[in-house]
């Protein structure tokens, strides 16, 4: 527990700012929280439980009445997954991002950005019924001829491109967060086995056993965690730029935009971060972390947010101008399909949402030093994340011909069927279902982490004012 | 970090006005060697107007060279001023203190710099006034306000202007501790340059909100000025490999990687010549030098996409470009090169802590870097024109002349020598800013360990 001084906590305007957690009660609280289910988690739980029986029903559906045959009935499908894999495939990074700057902020969301590993094996499930959905990049009906393939990144064709090697990017990805999170979470399960019962004890036993916090321990994981989120990075760069190139980019005849996979992957940093802090105000606010908690993560992630919000808006500028400014047919016809004829409403929506909204919101300071501001920021930007895939996916699967050399009309937008509907509700639920598990199974407070940062930070006095004083060791 | 001692006001004073009070007997033959340099640059361009632009490579369809390519480069190295001074300000990095003023001022002058390699590629500087001033509406001489070219000099003028306040509002005070230590003409000048400061707690608290303001205000036209540079062939679909989305993304970075390097050199060099050990430590090389392995990291993304999209619509002339880079001599040699230097010899030379504190090490890879972003430059540009398009009737390889040579070599000469004579009247470490971090350094007891700690601002 912290201690409720208002000297403690920071006085003025500083109030509520930093939280000072005791280090030595840290682990029981934690601990004794993860392992509690109160109501309102129980009632999360149903929720996403439901909601993922629906999706399980609304793919049946969707596979019973469409198949594989052509991919137009699964651009639903693949823009929340999409989605899904956007938030929560750069979720692990964000702690790894953090810790790699030392930044003492991060402390309190280490965990809660770790904990998506185990969604990162939901993603591999999801991903399998898109593999079997994108047509092939060599056009059956057109050998011989200049339409014999169409656009991709796989230029000789490499035996399984694109589809195996799409699959082994994520499944290296889930590997890669789990060991991160794995590693992140030793020392705390080392700590945690004595007072842990039931399965958790055994888990904990088997997956900390060899941990007694010796210093050569200490540097190896440490050691350990750099290099392993180093490669998590650079391979999910990789995964996202092969994945938007493949099942967006080349089902548009015509579509070469280069700047879209930077695009892809800012925004993906966006929306993990907002997902992020959405889960921390939860926390904060009724999962009983306000002692671990202050405002200084959501003020600090405010301007980390912020700035994503300007550079996405920057790339989706660089991508318009260029099109719009070149005046050939097939570019315009593309800048007229995908944002302003049959995709407006879904691209206007998008563009308030993970642009305008977020901005006025952010660029207002006693909001960005707020729990709630950054937050209600980073709703929106998940909204507008949403119907970015929803518009991307949906009107790259159903552009008709795929073997086109450009897009030479604009095709009409597909609305959702009751199947879609349900598979969107289903994915969002699926992946609210594992977190949620993986809530209760793993400390959700990087402990170690916490208990580290209470010793590098205190209240001091300078020039008759009270200020924080950070410590930085290395 | 916060390695170093921690210093008087007295000290600080001295030291940092060291390049202003005291004359080093190095600096006048130095500046007399790059005064000789650019007078032969001057008549160099001289020549150029009187014969004109056939001294030159330049021919069709290269109409674009050296001085195109070396007013890119230019652009690109003014972004360290805003990378280093507004973006680290905001997010209020400690060690930024001593870089800053470098780092605005070499902004300044690249940019001034930057502006004079269109006007000497014209041919007939004088003609730029038909741009400005369109004096014959009947020849329909109007400036074009709907192409990039116009957008430029707009954003780059903006640039400047509010490139030069930013630099003003960060010497106020500094000024004021000049004008207490001058006398004389030296002393009415600084006088009226610090504007009454008095350091009292109003007048820096709005100094202050301005620096924040500006440096908030700035960062949008920093970047707007190289993206609109590289709309500047991003915008022209006739010329293959340069209609790339990717090209506004990829030249800030690449700006921000140079100037940043620049930056990392300049601090060096001020440290050698005038023994600004103690302010410019290697804890400040180190975190460029960690900083810049991310942005050459981003940079080398970048120019992966920009690469693989080039052949990714499988078109024929735009392949035939990318044959020309990548398998024709010299163009091969030369993106072997660019490639190598950018990225390779630098960062797994920043890779290593011991070497990102070896000040020579840093310098080889500080100047790498350049030389191979100045070479992208080149390469982006040139064999775009060199192809052959299909109604070209006349077309023509490129090689830069002498005259283009000693003219692009000089720019490098005016940039030092307007370093050297600004650091003899305005000192280019600020001295509120490392008094601030000395005031601001504290140690915390960890354990049995006192570890160094800094009081946060906000």
């Amino acid at each position: 527990m912290a201690s409720s001084g208002e000297q403690q906590h920071g006085g003025g305007h500083h109030a509520g700012m930093w939280v000072f957690p005791v280090a030595e009660r840290v682990t029981a609280e934690v601990t004794g929280r993860t392992f509690a289910f109160p109501s309102g988690y129980k009632l999360a739980l149903g929720v996403a439980g439901i909601l993922t029986v629906l999706g399980v029903i609304g793919f049946i559906i969707k596979l019973t009445s469409s198949g594989f045959g052509s991919p137009g009935p699964w651009g639903y499908y693949a823009g929340i997954f999409s989605f899904i894999f956007m938030a929560t495939g750069a979720a692990p990074l964000v702690a790894v991002a953090f810790r790699f700057t030392k930044s003492h902020w991060r402390r309190p969301l280490s965990r809660v950005s770790e904990l998506f590993a185990l969604v990162g094996v939901v993603n591999v499930i999801l991903f399998i019924p898109l593999m079997l959905a994108l047509p092939p990049i060599l056009n059956p009906a057109a050998q011989g001829t200049e339409l014999e393939v169409r656009r991709t990144l796989w230029f000789e064709v490499p035996i399984g491109a694109p589809h195996w090697w799409d699959f082994l990017g994520l499944v290296g990805l889930a590997v890669c967060s789990l060991a991160i999170l794995w590693l992140s979470a030793m020392p705390d399960m080392a700590q945690a086995r004595s007072s842990a019962t039931g399965f958790r004890r055994a888990l904990y036993g088997l997956l900390a056993g060899s941990w007694y916090g010796s210093k050569r321990q200490w540097i190896h994981q440490k050691a350990g965690l750099a290099m392993l989120g180093a490669f998590y990075f650079m391979l999910l760069v990789f995964v996202q730029f092969v994945f938007i190139t493949e099942y967006a980019m080349s089902m548009v005849p015509g579509w070469k935009d280069s700047v879209l996979p930077p695009m892809y992957t800012v925004m993906s940093f966006q929306t993990a971060l907002s997902l992020i802090l959405v889960i921390m105000f939860v926390m904060r606010r009724w999962g009983g972390y306000a002692e671990y908690i202050g405002v200084s993560p959501f003020w600090s992630a405010s301007k980390i947010l912020l700035g994503l919000t300007l550079l996405w808006t920057y790339h989706l500028f660089a991508f318009f101008i260029t099109y719009w400014y070149g005046r050939l047919e097939f570019e315009q016809n593309i800048i007229r399909y995908l944002f302003t004829e049959p995709y407006l409403v879904l691209f206007l929506g998008n563009f308030l949402f993970s642009f305008v909204t977020p901005f006025l919101l952010l660029i207002w300071n006693p909001l960005r030093k707020s729990d709630w501001g950054p937050t209600l920021a980073g709703c929106f930007a998940l909204l507008g994340a949403f119907l970015f895939n929803i518009r991307t996916f949906t009107a790259a699967f159903n552009t008709g011909d795929h073997y086109e050399f450009a897009l030479s009309r604009v095709p009409a937008a597909v609305l959702p069927d009751f199947g879609d509907i349900l598979i969107i509700l289903g994915g969002l639920g699926l992946a609210a279902l594992v977190y949620l598990l993986a809530a209760k199974l793993i400390p959700n407070m990087s402990i170690w982490e916490v208990k580290e940062g209470a010793k590098y930070q205190k209240m001091d006095t300078l020039m008759k004012a009270d200020y924080l004083v950070l410590a930085k060791p290395e | 970090m916060q390695e170093g001692r921690t210093l008087s006001t007295r000290e600080i004073n001295r030291d940092l006005l060291r390049s202003i009070l005291e004359s080093p007997r190095w600096f006048w033959p130095v500046v007399t060697v790059l005064g000789i340099i650019l007078l032969v640059a001057a008549i160099a361009i001289g020549i150029m107007v009187n014969r004109g632009l056939g001294v030159t490579g330049l021919n069709r369809p290269v109409a674009w060279g050296f001085f195109i390519t070396n007013f890119v480069f230019w652009i690109g190295i003014s972004h360290a001023g805003v990378m280093l001074s507004a973006i680290l300000r905001l997010a209020k990095a400690e060690w930024r203190r001593p870089a800053t003023r470098a780092a605005e001022v070499l902004t300044l002058f690249s940019l001034m710099t930057a502006m004079i390699m269109p006007i000497v590629h014209t041919g007939r500087p004088w003609r730029i006034l038909y741009w400005v001033f369109p004096y014959d509406f009947a020849r329909g001489i109007w400036p074009n306000i709907r192409t990039p070219l116009v957008w430029d000099p707009s954003a780059i003028l903006t640039y400047l202007t509010s490139s030069t306040l930013f630099v003003i509002i960060a010497l106020i005070p500094d000024f004021a501790v000049l004008r207490d230590h001058t006398t004389g003409v030296a002393h009415r000048v600084y006088t009226l340059l610090a504007m009454g400061w008095e350091g009292n707690a109003r007048q820096w608290k709005l100094q202050i909100t301005a620096g924040v303001l500006l440096s908030a205000l700035i960062l949008p036209v920093f970047v707007s000025v190289h993206s609109i540079v590289s709309w500047d062939f991003g915008m022209a679909v006739a010329v293959k490999t340069w209609h790339s989305t990717v090209f506004a993304p990829y030249f800030v970075v690449g700006a921000v990687h140079s100037g940043v390097s620049a930056v990392a050199f300049v601090l060096i060099l001020l440290r050698w010549c005038y023994g600004w050990q103690d302010y410019i430590r290697h804890e400040h090389i180190d975190a460029l030098g960690r900083l810049l392995i991310v942005v050459a990291t981003g940079w080398f993304y970048f120019l992966i996409m920009e690469l693989l999209f080039g052949m990714y619509g499988r078109e024929a002339d735009e392949l035939a470009v990318r044959g020309l880079q990548f398998t024709q001599w010299p163009y091969n040699a030369w993106f072997i090169v660019f490639v190598v230097t950018t990225y390779f010899i630098p960062v797994i030379l920043w890779l290593s802590r011991a070497w990102r504190r070896n000040l020579w090490i840093m310098s080889i890879a500080c100047i790498s870097v350049n030389i191979g972003m100045w070479l992208e430059r080149f390469l982006i540009i040139v064999p775009g024109l060199v192809n052959k398009q299909v109604f070209s009737f006349t077309w023509a390889d490129y090689a830069p002349s002498p005259f283009e040579i000693i003219i692009v070599g000089a720019t490098f000469a005016l940039v030092t020598m307007l370093m050297l004579l600004f650091s003899r009247v305005f000192p280019l470490v600020p001295l509120y800013d490392v008094k601030e971090g000395d005031i601001l350094k504290t140690e915390v007891k960890v354990g049995r360990r006192t570890v160094p700690a800094t009081f946060r601002e906000d």
